[in-house]
């Protein structure tokens, strides 16, 4: 409760400052990097969606099923997880024409962003899923209950309470990384900012105000998730 | 007349109004307890009532909120400087611990050292001993134990008993005054209890040491202690000897607590 | 498919390899710089004077939520305001080293936190020093988690390094992108990067497994 508390204090000092910059002599920069934010936000969001997707597909995939579905998500898992993200943003910016698929750069950047943080997403479900305990499952079987309802109706819901924390970091470093398709000429922040400095040489202010905007988003995603903990975890006991 | 002595009184260890909280929960309230010395009192109770609490703001693992403790009259969480008391130094708190050792409910030895180097360690390092001095001890009080073929295993080589009996040489190396046993047993498979009950019964014979045994083993309380405490909701309930407090207990609730783990067995 | 065999031989790979001592570089650098920096961000966020201990957490918390790139841009280009005109791998260096050391107190810190708390209550039981505790106790046994967690720390710096392809430093990333413009085809060059960067993955999973067993083997004897 005191994080939270102090996560909307930060949100809110973060407004009242940016409001006062408004009317200084920042505010030259700042339509450029309101319109850079916004992009930002939208390449995070469409990333965070293919990201919570494909962590449960593969995670549970990998970590429930067995045989060829399992293989195929750790084929998946350990391709995406195994290279650098950038790399991944190169890949399907520059190679992939080549063989005839064109991706426009906002495709090709959420993709890239998607696949990669999902994997990392996948291996913390799967994590999740081993530590659900496999007396539950027993118990399902004693009771008669199918393994898809068990999967669904039992082992899910937990695991989705489990993984809040590791998704959130993982998210946080996804929002991060959306500042590298600025080299896949997406105009998000980092590249408005680049921009900017290229024509003001006012590097420290400039890139000052992209981190002040990147820390106030990543104060925002730990406000939505720490009021995610505490809705759904309300009736899990904590297993020390 | 020790450096911190506050007064003279012929018991080792003293508690005096002693409250302890975790939070909201209070585990100690007004908690009044007197040990003679080279007495052994044997504390009983259901678990989560507070009896190990005593033992660890003995050692000085927990902090109280209110009260004092005394050590041969010396209190442990304040000092006397000046005539007033104030929080204590560390060279103070340190020269007290030296007289305490204890045992743990799970061992607690150190698991990258071997039998013989964990019992060295604090003789060494605390009391000024040579390595070899320390060596030649820790070997005779392993000895004693039982464990004279397991100088050079390492925790994870020998079984609980014998890990329990080796943190037991660990704390005897110290050349302690007061020995604390937080439920040396609970942790064991059944048929390891005998051989560390059978080293603390020795112990306790040899009246060498002032002793405060929490523990759930009723025969082996009754058998060795000069006194049972019956401890519950964060106070003495009834307490005194053996033969009264199995055979005679006047209190309700210690007499459902005895016939309860009498069912149970 | 058309792969150029002849430009992944004759051209990729040489200069790939070549740039790999500069990816090794700085790499290695950062990773030496971060135990260090990570040591004392650990000790200033743990202080006991809460000014200090504020402080560091904002500090660290604005360097953990906040693009490494930005932070390289902050750097490149804000030290020549202050008349420090640095090569951009120094730049790039002092960028790594900065946001990897507080990823290593984090390292630290969960090491740490894995020793049992009864660990410490039997070295107050045996009136040791908090010094002897800590570092003939605690210490080995948090060797167990923290070096394999080092180890993976290590690989993650080796895959951040494709980001000083933004300032222009000859990593293998940046080669890669510069033998695409130059002779128009980027999949040879992309793709065997990517190709080293999960072999290199791989390999390194498994040797931190050996070295985790290893460690787990001297130091405990299990």
């Amino acid at each position: 409760m005191n994080n939270r508390l102090s996560t909307v204090g930060i949100i809110i000092c973060l407004l009242i400052a940016l409001y006062i910059a408004s009317l200084t002599e920042l505010k030259i920069y700042l339509p450029n990097f309101i319109e850079g934010a916004i992009v930002t936000v939208k390449v995070a969001v469409l990333s965070l969606i293919l990201f919570f997707i494909m962590s449960f597909v593969a995670g549970i995939a990998r970590g429930h099923f067995n045989g060829i579905i399992k293989w195929i998500a750790t084929f998946y898992i350990e391709i995406f997880r195994g290279t650098s993200v950038l790399v991944i943003l190169f890949w399907f910016f520059f190679v992939l024409p080549e063989f005839g698929i064109l991706l426009s750069p906002l495709t090709a950047g959420v993709l890239g962003i998607g696949l990669n943080f999902g994997a990392y997403g996948a291996e913390i479900v799967r994590g999740a899923i081993a530590s659900v305990a496999k007396g539950q499952s027993e118990a399902s079987i004693a009771l008669n209950i199918s393994p898809y309802k068990h999967l669904t109706r039992i082992v899910v819901p937990q695991v989705f309470v489990i993984t809040i924390p590791g998704l959130t970091n993982t998210a946080m470093e996804l929002i991060k990384a959306t500042s590298l398709v600025a080299g896949i000429t997406i105009g998000e922040l980092t590249f408005h900012a680049m921009k900017l400095n290229g024509i003001f040489f006012k590097p420290l202010e400039i890139f000052a105000i992209a981190l002040f905007f990147y820390y106030f988003f990543a104060q925002f995603i730990r406000l939505i998730s720490s009021y995610l903990e505490e809705h759904f975890s309300k009736h899990m006991n904590k297993e020390a | 007349m020790l450096e911190g002595q506050l007064f003279m009184s012929d018991k080792k260890i003293i508690f005096e109004n002693v409250k302890k909280t975790y939070g909201d929960l209070i585990v100690l309230d007004d908690f009044n307890f007197l040990v003679d010395p080279n007495e052994s009192v044997a504390i009983i109770g259901p678990s989560g009532s507070g009896k190990t609490t005593i033992l660890r703001l003995l050692m000085t693992l927990e902090k109280m909120q209110e009260g004092l403790v005394y050590i041969d009259d010396e209190p442990i969480n304040m000092m006397k400087v000046n005539d007033k008391l104030v929080p204590v130094s560390n060279s103070y708190i340190r020269r007290i611990r030296s007289k305490i050792g204890m045992v743990f409910q799970n061992f607690n030895l150190f698991p990258h050292m071997t039998a013989l180097q964990n019992c060295i360690e604090s003789p060494v390092h605390t009391k000024g001993l040579s390595k070899t001095q320390a060596i030649d001890e820790s070997k005779k009080i392993l000895d004693s134990v039982g464990l004279s073929d397991k100088y050079d295993n390492y925790p994870s080589q020998l079984s609980g008993g014998q890990q329990q009996r080796v943190a037991i040489a660990r704390a005897l190396a110290m050349r302690p005054e007061i020995l604390l046993f937080d439920e040396p047993t609970s942790s064991l498979d059944p048929e390891m209890i005998g051989e560390v009950l059978n080293v603390i019964r020795d112990l306790i014979k040899s009246k060498k040491y002032t002793v405060l045994l929490a523990t759930h083993q009723m025969g082996f309380a009754k058998e060795v202690s000069d006194r049972v405490c019956f401890f519950n909701d964060g106070n003495i309930i009834e307490e005194g000897k053996p033969e009264k407090i199995f055979n005679n207990p006047k209190n309700e609730r210690l007499k459902k607590f005895l016939s309860k783990i009498l069912e149970a067995s | 498919m058309d792969w150029d065999w002849e430009l992944t031989l004759e051209v990729v790979i040489p200069r790939l390899l070549e740039a790999t001592w500069v990816t090794v570089y700085v790499t290695v650098i950062s990773f030496l710089l971060s135990l260090v920096g990570g040591l004392i961000f650990m000790i200033l966020k743990t202080s006991k004077n809460r000014l200090i201990s504020i402080i560091a957490t904002e500090f660290i918390e604005i360097i953990r939520s906040t693009p490494l790139l930005i932070q390289i841009f902050f750097i490149f280009f804000g030290l020549p305001r202050f008349g420090i005109t640095l090569p951009p791998v120094t730049s790039g260096i002092i960028a790594f080293s900065l946001y990897n050391s507080t990823l290593c107190a984090e390292v630290y810190r969960a090491g740490l936190l894995a020793i049992p708390k009864g660990q410490w209550e039997a070295c107050t039981a045996l009136n040791l020093s908090f010094v002897r505790s800590f570092f003939r106790i605690i210490f080995p046994q948090s060797l167990v988690p923290i070096v394999p967690a080092l180890g993976n720390f290590l690989v993650g710096i080796f895959k951040e390094t494709p980001i000083l392809s933004f300032v222009a430093v000859a990593e293998i990333m940046h080669v890669a992108k510069l033998i695409g413009y130059e002779y128009y085809e980027f999949t040879e060059a992309i793709t065997t990067v990517g190709i080293f960067f999960i072999i290199l993955s791989l390999i390194s999973a498994k040797l931190i497994n050996v070295i985790e067993n290893y460690v787990r083997r001297t130091v405990i004897h299990e």
